[in-house]
């Protein structure tokens, strides 16, 4: 197992998760994954155990590459009609 | 012109006598509201805005968002001095509020810069440099 994350790692890799986000083009896919991870850091900010704290960065780093995937995928399939969450009110 | 109002400025307190003191500062002072609105809104204003801090606006939406992010209720005092920290905001809400910013004012705030970030005052400069940047 790697070393634990230190502070400064983990706090890139949610910077990194939260940017990914905002590359969806679908509104409920964007607020899923941003509460999703808010949720997850907050859970885990608890954690003190070294080897449980780089499970959960690893699995952190999994997801971001799942979700890195997912976004260039749905870049290219995007629908023409918007959500209506994502029209601003005129 | 600015400047030589600045150095006779500081000549002034070197004098001895009180008087001479006085009619001095006053005769500078008379100088220097002829001088500064006239030259002082392109060089005096160029010169104060390098050590100057960001627009009021600019600090009142990240306050704004501050409050927004950290659910703080509305008369609770957030200026440009408070700390995130002192709010009640742990690292993630920083993260979390830098994200916020970097979409109300369509700027990408950079990692290291981002984790120097400890008052509005401070996330206030950064954006208005960005913006300055981005608009250059």
């Amino acid at each position: 197992m790697a070393a634990a994350p230190t502070r400064i790692d983990v706090l890139q890799l949610y910077r990194s998760l939260m940017r990914v986000a905002r590359q969806f083009c679908d509104y409920n896919i964007r607020e899923y994954t941003k509460r999703r991870t808010i949720d997850a850091f907050r859970d885990n900010k608890i954690l003190t155990n070294c080897s449980q704290l780089s499970a959960a960065f690893s699995d952190g780093k999994a997801q971001l590459e799942v979700a890195k995937r997912r976004a260039l995928v749905y870049s290219l399939y995007a629908p023409k009609v918007k959500s209506i969450m994502d029209i601003k009110p005129s | 012109m600015a400047s030589s109002t600045g150095l006779s400025l500081k000549f002034s307190p070197l004098s001895t006598s009180f008087k001479q003191n006085k009619v001095l500062l006053r005769g500078i002072c008379n100088v220097n509201s002829v001088s500064l609105p006239s030259r002082g809104m392109r060089l005096g204003s160029l010169r104060l805005r390098v050590s100057c801090a960001a627009k009021p606006e600019t600090v009142d939406k990240v306050c704004s968002i501050v409050r927004k992010q950290l659910a703080l209720p509305k008369d609770s005092p957030v200026t440009g001095e408070s700390k995130f920290s002192a709010l009640g905001a742990d690292s993630l809400d920083t993260v979390e509020i830098v994200m916020g910013l970097e979409e109300e004012f369509g700027i990408s705030v950079e990692e290291e810069s981002a984790q120097h970030i400890l008052t509005v005052q401070d996330a206030a400069d950064l954006i208005e440099k960005l913006v300055e940047q981005k608009s250059a």
